[in-house]
């Protein structure tokens, strides 16, 4: 039988060191999913996942259990992701590369359509795409990746976030803004 | 109905809209092709997928974190515990003799001197403490409107000082939410998003201000904290019972 989170975080508490693995076996691939997502590249993403792993286990003391040890992680890795973002010469990378290549951090995108020109153009407007993500401030960057990409509700980005929902709100609705205004003219001529 | 704005159209595609703004978009073709657009430009932003992990990730994660962890230790049980709890039992019962003896000290005093019309003592000290968060707030917006040197050092006490306001401000405007003072609520609401904005932006630069100041209207919520401020101020100055919120 499967134990509960709740149940391994005592186990865990009582000097089990161990039964921490199942949660970080548990909760590790959904923690790099929004890592990624934020962060924009592979290798960032990592260490943020070994970061809000290591925090989430030096705070483990004071996890209440008022949410799911899910949610409270994820909190825990959105924040570390917004602090690494911040980071001066760390900036998150959305390219869209031809190969996938850790050293380059670009990922590769499958093309439908093979017309070079087409190509081209996606080329363009994803590069529009990653400076205007770029030009976000943290929060508001984070609040949109939360939004648009996790399909979080404003109650669950302002838990996250550990802001007033109204707050939430509005920075989707700037970041929302600010990506329309910068890849209109880009969306004009596609 | 005036037609919806971009950001109501925004919250529709999100499906957090309102019935309102559902209905009028339904009736209005204006709107209707306003969210057309809105769609089409929201529809067509996407990031790169995310790589995939394979089944042995969390597995690899462990592998390296778990050498860094120290366990907790494992509870004490048996004398030790027995003379913590005594040790808290009596600082309890020290803490609760105290409490009634003041309680008990108060009541006589107040009969003494029959001044009726003093505040509750403890409203007057909860005007103060909001009172000093008002002041605080204004003289970082006023620092944040005047804010345009690239001084890193200068950048970073505004950011330190919104830090820790950040955190004061969710208890006030949660508080001021649940009394039902919904002017407080709504001002720190607003004032929250602007100290979200500057703290956690580590590498605020002249730049950053300068969006926020425009981007968040500074300037209306500056006026409506001193609003606020003069409100509580009066109050705080004011004989009898305080109106506000109780933190």
């Amino acid at each position: 039988m499967q134990r509960s989170d709740h149940s391994i975080v005592r186990a865990v508490l009582a000097g089990d060191k161990e039964a921490y693995g199942a949660l970080v076996r548990a909760h590790s691939a959904t923690v790099f999913r929004v890592a990624f997502r934020i962060a924009g590249n592979e290798a960032d993403a990592e260490e943020i996942v070994q970061e809000a792993f290591l925090r989430g286990y030096q705070r483990l003391e004071g996890y209440q259990g008022r949410s799911a040890f899910g949610t409270w992680i994820y909190r825990i890795a959105v924040n570390c992701a917004l602090n690494r973002i911040g980071q001066p010469g760390v900036e998150a990378e959305y390219r869209h590369g031809d190969e996938s290549d850790p050293e380059e951090k670009t990922v590769q995108v499958a093309t439908k359509d093979a017309d070079p020109e087409r190509v081209l153009l996606s080329k363009e407007i994803s590069a529009a795409q990653d400076t205007a993500m770029r030009r976000l401030t943290p929060t508001e960057k984070s609040a949109f990746v939360l939004r648009h990409l996790e399909e979080r509700t404003t109650s669950e980005i302002a838990e996250v976030l550990n802001i007033a929902p109204n707050a939430a709100k509005q920075a989707v609705f700037r970041a929302v803004q600010k990506l329309r205004r910068e890849l209109a003219p880009l969306r004009g001529n596609a | 109905m005036n037609h919806l704005t971009d950001d109501e159209l925004t919250e529709l595609y999100y499906a957090e809209g309102t019935s309102a703004a559902n209905a009028h978009l339904k009736a209005c073709r204006e709107c209707s092709a306003q969210y057309s657009r809105v769609k089409r430009s929201l529809d067509a932003i996407d990031t790169p997928p995310v790589p995939q992990r394979g089944a042995d990730y969390g597995d690899r994660v462990w592998e390296t974190l778990q050498p860094r962890l120290i366990p907790f230790e494992k509870k004490t049980r048996g004398w030790a515990n027995w003379k913590a709890a005594a040790l808290v039992a009596s600082c309890a019962l020290l803490l609760s003799a105290v409490f009634l003896g003041g309680r008990y000290w108060e009541r006589v005093s107040t009969n003494k001197t029959s001044i009726a019309s003093t505040p509750p003592t403890s409203q007057r000290v909860i005007l103060v403490v909001l009172t000093d968060h008002l002041d605080r707030t204004e003289r970082l917006l006023v620092q944040l409107e005047h804010a345009g040197s690239k001084d890193r050092t200068a950048n970073a006490e505004l950011q330190s000082e919104a830090q820790e306001l950040l955190a004061s401000n969710r208890l006030y405007r949660v508080t001021a939410s649940n009394a039902g003072d919904r002017e407080l609520a709504g001002a720190l609401d607003r004032l929250e998003g602007v100290l979200a904005e500057i703290a956690n932006d580590p590498k605020l630069s002249a730049a950053d201000i300068e969006r926020v100041r425009n981007d968040m209207n500074t300037k209306g919520i500056l006026f409506e904290i001193r609003v606020l401020r003069a409100r509580s101020s009066d109050e705080e100055s004011r004989p009898g019972a305080a109106k506000g919120v109780t933190i």
